[in-house]
């Protein structure tokens, strides 16, 4: 069952949307069948970045609808060597293509900031709370 | 499962293993097709991230071997730089005792370019195989060490196959230098002779043996006293290696050096 449903206010990307939420968790969610690049994943870090201006935050990332990502994408979201707002994330996953994904971008990658796998939302949001600066 | 679903899959499972045998032959041009959410899918995604990472890999590693080898190449060409400027420096002393220290320098830079310039031709870069420095390291001491009326023959007796790094193979060249030119300036009077050199693999060490039939070291020499540099150089080097060095003067001089594994 999928909960996490953009609002009206949340800033739609080519593949994504972005929005805050009230607890002070960022999130975004993956289009259906997004195929992820590099330009997609500056885009979406630009947007990420822009939702608070003076603080980090931790952020919430829907993939269940993922169909792919690119290796300079998946680079690009393990946060090496850029400035990130990010204090950590979780990625949702659900299908084999999603979890496929997910577990490649977690193995491989290993994100510079705290990053975890979930394919429950309550889950996720409980443990990205201990984030929250 | 219906006939059609089950072709589907056999034909889905032959592109996946089709695009994995290219990447096997690193081939990474080829992706497999990522249609919905189904578990072939899902494999056909894990395989195209995987050939991103293997290329990716593939691309760094040939660059870093295209800088080895570079650096191999400028490391040789400076130090015959080197050793040509010391050729041109000869040119105007005429004093014997310079000119020969000259030389012996120039042999030694030498015995190191030419372990250089074979690591930048050979195939992995990192070894060089004995047999075919030894001989070229003789044919170019030969060259500027022998004389008009010389007939000085080399006898190789290397095991096929021995394969040295760098940092074993500047001490063995450097060695195999100072020993053969002590065997040119020293073991034949009347520049006749011979030069046996042979390696091989024991259980525990390799050994290398070095043996002239001149006329030997002069009656009650001493190594430890009478030795030159280059004789020092033999037992300094050797050390560096963790190897022994043994010396046998009888028909001639013999070195034995053996170097553990």
């Amino acid at each position: 069952m999928e909960t996490l449903d953009p609002p009206k206010n949340a800033i739609e990307l080519s593949v994504f949307w972005t929005w805050m939420g009230e607890d002070g968790i960022a999130r975004t969610k993956t289009k259906p069948l997004a195929e992820i690049t590099v330009k997609e994943a500056i885009e979406n870090s630009a947007a990420v970045s822009s939702l608070f201006v003076d603080r980090k935050f931790p952020l919430l990332i829907d993939a269940r609808n993922i169909k792919s990502m690119e290796r300079d994408a998946r680079s690009h979201f393990s946060t090496h060597g850029r400035e990130t707002k990010i204090t950590s994330f979780a990625v949702m996953v659900k299908s084999p293509l999603s979890r496929v994904i997910g577990n490649f971008f977690m193995g491989l990658n290993k994100p510079a900031v705290p990053a975890r796998l979930f394919d429950d939302e309550t889950d996720a949001i409980n443990w990205l709370k201990k984030y929250v600066l | 499962m219906s006939s059609n679903i089950k072709d589907n899959n056999s034909e889905r499972v032959q592109e996946i293993l089709d695009v994995i045998m290219s990447y096997a032959r690193f081939d990474f041009s080829k992706k497999t097709s990522v249609i919905g959410n189904e578990t072939l899918d899902a494999i056909g995604a894990g395989v195209n991230m995987l050939g991103e990472e293997l290329e990716t890999s593939t691309i760094s590693l040939k660059e870093k071997e295209q800088l080895l080898k570079e650096i191999h190449h400028r490391v040789k060409n400076n130090l015959q730089i080197v050793s040509s400027l010391l050729n041109l420096q000869s040119e105007n002393i005429l004093d014997k005792r310079y000119l020969d220290l000259i030389i012996e320098s120039r042999n030694r830079i030498n015995s190191m370019a030419l372990v250089h310039e074979m690591l930048y031709s050979s195939k992995d870069l990192s070894k060089i195989e004995i047999g075919h420095y030894v001989e070229r390291l003789s044919k170019g001491i030969e060259h500027s060490l022998s004389k008009n009326d010389s007939s000085v023959k080399f006898n190789f007796n290397i095991e096929d196959g021995l394969f040295f790094d760098i940092d074993h193979m500047i001490p063995l060249g450097l060695i195999l230098n100072e020993i053969i030119s002590n065997s040119y300036k020293y073991a034949f009077p009347a520049n006749k002779g011979n030069i046996t050199i042979e390696m091989i693999n024991t259980e525990q060490f390799y050994r290398m043996t070095v043996k002239d039939n001149g006329v030997g070291f002069k009656p009650n020499f001493d190594v430890k006293r009478d030795s030159n540099l280059g004789m020092q150089l033999i037992y300094m080097l050797a050390e560096q290696l963790d190897g022994k060095v043994e010396i046998n003067n009888e028909l001639g001089v013999s070195y034995q050096i053996l170097i553990p594994h």
